[in-house]
């Protein structure tokens, strides 16, 4: 909204509506169970979505468990893949090779052209064959329906693949919204060396209202939202290799903290925020992790504009629902699977309607006992991901007349750019920093 | 702004940057001079016009890129190079003064080091201060809807915690200097605290010479020490609580109980024990505070200042903190806790102080009522405040969970209000004290340890405290832990009489068991 130059202007507001309780564990109770039960949810939930689209997909053909193939015949079964991977590390490696040998893990891609998939549900696993099903595509998690029939060797071969597809999505009413931006960055990495506080310093001043002129206080003013993805602080690993620390480590520790938290608090001061914890934060290792605590922000969290989240985080902004990770789950699904780009993945896990199918397989995870709290019923209408080398985004349309916005958010400390998001009309634009004398 | 003020604010710019080699950026300058930050660029505008020459400027640009419409790119750009980086712009780009400065830095990031320097001091001012950093007053877009809370919120109880942990420790290990005085000690508190009550400061520091540093032995020598020491239970409460409530007093407090561990505690204890003795008496604390400001630290003299002025308000908390630190050294707190036929001789003894004192008697009532009142606050953690309460009251039989044994010593004088009032925090407490037993255990070792005697109403709340203390565990750790687990097979032993601590500990125990898991799971049908 245009206002004349000597009023102040005011800032947007939105409707603000969080959808996290799926991902909170204070409610949980460990009792040492394993990851049996969540995958058995996982399985008994996505089965059940399952069978009812086969009929829609082959309504001629049975459905069966693995334990009742019978050779030649054809038929649909229901199960949770699992990709058998050469080069996957294995704790067991760690014993077996000499120690000098023994390479460290590194985060490339662990795939190899011998992997092969096997379908496994709670009878029964079998092999599957037949060149329909990439294993490059496919990681270990993904429940989907199969239609193909038992060989002679005892493998399944696969004649067609169903996804369990995009959501169903909410309709959102149509109703002619003004400009309301929403801000995403992420990695920001206060605390190591290669970030550039005075980058971060412009963005701040930008959302605040500080930089520029009235006309382009106008546009911050149009800035509703600011969500922080992950990777705020990076404290650097010499500190945290399990010494006592003397005392001048122990404010080096800190540091980080307080510089974010001073400048949490000049945007708290303005305009509602959102951060999410990322794998350098001090937040637990296994999803979902939980929101960061707010005693580490003791200036910011005396706001009612500051949200400490959890990651992954749902929430709905004027009923448009946004769904988001720091990126563990796409980091891990580009070291199990190859794809073009990070949006593929991105709309892989759309499609399997799980956000992280690879846990807790190779991705930390929480061993929950009734539920997945994984599993996407409703589509959203953003979904985003951090922590990314580039800025990517695409408008997904699905068969039913889904729209997804997927965006992929660069790691601030190395791009200095943040993404900025119309609610209006679900366009993205990039927002750049730039601080080199040369420029 | 008038032209007068302009001016004065460009000279002041011309100054910083020339003689101090300061970055004057526009953020600087709008939360330096209270202007916003509009018209801090415009008066950097106007300076970079006059005085500009032989200065570097700092530009920022922002407009969409050319080359990527979607794009829009904000940067910094320094005078020479701003026509060369106006061109990849589409269009117009906003151009203003970003920074003034008598040479750039390599690392352009240094620019924002004063600014944030700034920023840093006006965070670190007290949360009350609402500064123009956090209500963001500068900017050019206002925002009603964002509110602040200043009070009560969760950041300033954990910036608080570290005050109230370290002046807790203290005054359990103060409690448990007292504790370890036996009755002999407390029929002697009782007798000095009429003392104490009739005579101003001069005893109470003497008193407070005597007792701290001496600890028990120096208790049980002079009359007054007990006084001390119930009082300064109350006074390390009080600290404790005083630190959650002001959070100015925090560090100081914390400061004044490290170097109260290090010195005689007697700077701490007179001050609460003159607080709790005239309580409504300020000048009668200033003059000890006086009094004790020779002998302590300036830390001391703020933290009786701060005491004096939380006065009984605060003592609510400053119970309930005391309390809470003291479940941890629940054993060595309980050493305090009178004998009950101590306890009669103190009422005895304060029924006499009561009488003494007659300055008192208005300050009864109020006591009784706080009393009352903050039994029902501290209701949550009885045990710890019974703990700190014993201490404090020595012979007082409501080992902080004796409700009616408070509300009895309410009746009295004012001393022992007083100190019911700082201890008072036992709101519910049964009639139960902690008493020392040692006896030899099966591995031959001598054991002393606290055990409950009398009646069991609190036991719930005793137990309620003492997983959470067990679970916090006792910084003390040699003569804590071994006297928790002594404790906790003494209470077998020793079976009626401390079903508190017994069923306390035992639920202590018990609750770290479903973390180890139960082997009938194994067998359990997944």
């Amino acid at each position: 909204m245009e206002v004349d130059s000597q009023e102040q202007l005011q800032r947007k507001q939105s409707t603000y509506l969080s959808l996290d309780e799926n991902f909170e564990i204070q409610k949980e109770v460990y009792r040492g169970q394993q990851y049996s039960q969540i995958y058995f949810a996982r399985l008994h939930m996505m089965r059940t979505l399952l069978y009812s689209l086969v009929p829609n997909w082959k309504s001629h053909l049975p459905v069966c468990t693995v334990l009742e193939l019978e050779e030649g015949k054809e038929c649909i079964i229901v199960g949770t893949l699992y990709k058998h991977m050469k080069l996957k590390p294995c704790i067991l490696d760690e014993y077996s090779k000499e120690r000098s040998v023994a390479p460290l893990i590194k985060p490339h891609n662990f795939m190899h052209q011998d992997d092969y998939l096997v379908l496994e549900d709670e009878s029964g696993r079998v092999k599957l064959g037949g060149t329909k099903l990439s294993p490059s595509v496919y990681v270990t998690g993904v429940v989907v329906a199969l239609h193909g029939k038992e060989t002679s060797a005892g493998a399944f071969f696969v004649e067609d693949v169903l996804e369990a597809g995009l959501p169903p999505q909410i309709e959102r009413p149509l109703k002619s919204r003004e400009d309301k931006y929403v801000v995403f960055v992420s990695g920001l990495s206060i605390g190591s060396s290669s970030s550039n506080p005075l980058q971060f310093q412009l963005l701040v001043d930008h959302i605040t209202g500080h930089l520029g002129d009235e006309e382009e206080q106008g546009l911050a003013a149009e800035i509703v939202h600011l969500v922080i993805v992950g990777n705020s602080v990076e404290i650097s690993h010499g500190l945290l290799n399990g010494q006592n620390l003397a005392s001048k480590d122990q404010s080096r520790l800190s540091e980080p903290f307080k510089e974010l938290d001073i400048l949490l608090t000049q945007i708290a001061a303005s305009l509602p925020l959102d951060i999410m914890p990322g794998s350098s934060d001090p937040a637990n290792f296994a999803l979902p992790q939980q929101p960061l605590n707010r005693c580490l922000f003791p200036g910011s969290a005396t706001y009612n504009t500051f949200r400490s989240c959890t990651n992954p985080h749902c929430f709905e902004l004027d009923s448009i629902r946004f769904l988001g990770t720091s990126g563990q789950n796409i980091d891990d699904l580009t070291k199990y699977s190859e794809a073009k780009d990070k949006l593929d993945f991105l709309e892989r896990t759309l499609r399997w309607r799980h956000l992280a199918p690879t846990a807790p397989n190779t991705l930390g995870c929480y061993p929950f006992t009734d539920r997945d709290p994984f599993l996407i019923d409703s589509c959203p209408d953003v979904y985003f991901v951090g922590n990314q080398e580039k800025y990517e985004t695409r408008l997904l349309k699905g068969l039913e007349g889904q729209l997804v916005r997927l965006i992929c958010i660069p790691r601030f400390c190395e791009t200095g750019v943040a993404v900025v998001l119309n609610m209006r009309n679900l366009e993205c634009h990039a927002l750049t920093f730039g601080t080199q004398i040369s420029s | 702004m008038s032209q007068i003020e302009t001016l004065g604010i460009l000279e002041e710019i011309q100054a910083l940057v020339s003689d101090k080699l300061q970055v004057v950026s526009y953020k600087w300058l709008s939360r330096n001079f209270l202007v916003s930050s509009n018209v801090a660029k415009r008066l950097l505008a106007e300076f970079v016009e006059k005085h500009g020459s032989g200065l570097e400027v700092v530009y920022s640009l922002s407009g969409w890129l050319k080359n990527s419409p979607s794009n829009y790119h904000i940067q910094l750009v320094t005078g020479p190079k701003l026509s060369e980086a106006k061109q990849v712009y589409d269009g117009n780009c906003r151009v203003h003064v970003y920074s003034v400065q008598a040479c750039i830095p390599k690392d352009l990031a240094a620019l924002w080091n004063t600014e944030f320097i700034q920023a840093e001091e006006l965070f670190k001012q007290p949360t009350s201060v609402d500064n123009c950093l956090r209500d963001n007053r500068f900017c050019g877009i206002s925002n009603s809807f964002v509110k602040r809370n200043v009070d009560g919120t969760p950041a300033k109880v954990a910036t608080a915690q570290p005050n109230s942990v370290g002046i807790s420790g203290l005054s359990i290990h103060n409690s448990a200097q007292f504790s370890a005085p036996l009755p002999s000690q407390q029929n002697k508190v009782q007798q000095s605290s009429s003392k104490v009550a009739q005579k101003p400061p001069i005893v109470v520091k003497g008193i407070k010479s005597d007792s701290i540093s001496g600890g028990v032995h120096d208790l049980a020598t002079k009359p007054s020490a007990d006084k001390e020491k119930n009082t300064s239970f109350p006074s390390n409460k009080k600290k404790g609580q005083n630190d959650k409530g002001s959070t100015g007093n925090g560090g100081s407090l914390a400061n004044f109980w490290d170097r109260a561990s290090a010195k005689p505690k007697t700077c701490s204890v007179p001050a609460d024990n003159i607080d709790s003795i005239q309580n409504s008496n300020d000048a009668q604390i200033s003059a000890c505070e006086a009094v004790e400001h020779e002998n302590s630290d300036i830390d001391a003299q703020e933290v009786n200042f701060g005491r004096a002025s939380n006065s009984e308000g605060n003592r609510k908390r400053r119970v309930v903190l005391d309390l809470s630190d003291e479940d941890e050294y629940e054993d060595a707190v309980n050493l305090a806790s009178p004998d009950p036929p101590k306890r009669k001789s103190f009422l005895g003894s304060i029924q006499n102080s009561k009488t003494s004192v007659p300055e008192r008697p208005d300050v009864d009532k109020p006591d009784k009522d706080e009393v009352t009142v903050k039994e029902e606050r501290t209701a949550n953690r009885e045990p710890n405040r019974s703990l700190g309460e014993e201490t404090s009251l020595g012979s007082k039989s409501t080992n902080g969970k004796n409700s009616s044994s408070v509300k009895l010593e309410s009746q009295l004088p004012e001393t022992d209000l007083k100190k019911d009032k700082v201890t008072d925090a036992s709101p519910n407490s049964p009639k139960r004290r902690k008493v020392l037993k040692t006896r030899i255990d099966d591995r031959g070792r001598e054991v002393t340890e606290v055990v409950w005697e009398g009646e069991e109403t609190e036991v719930k709340k005793v137990e309620s405290d003492v997983p959470k203390k067990a679970g916090s565990g006792a910084t003390n750790a040699t003569t804590n832990t071994v006297a928790n687990t002594n404790s906790r097979y003494a209470v077998g032993t020793t079976a009626p009489s401390n079903p508190g601590v017994k069923t306390g500990n035992k639920k202590a125990g018990n609750a770290k068991d479903p973390k180890q898991g139960n082997i009938l799971s194994f067998f359990k049908k997944v």
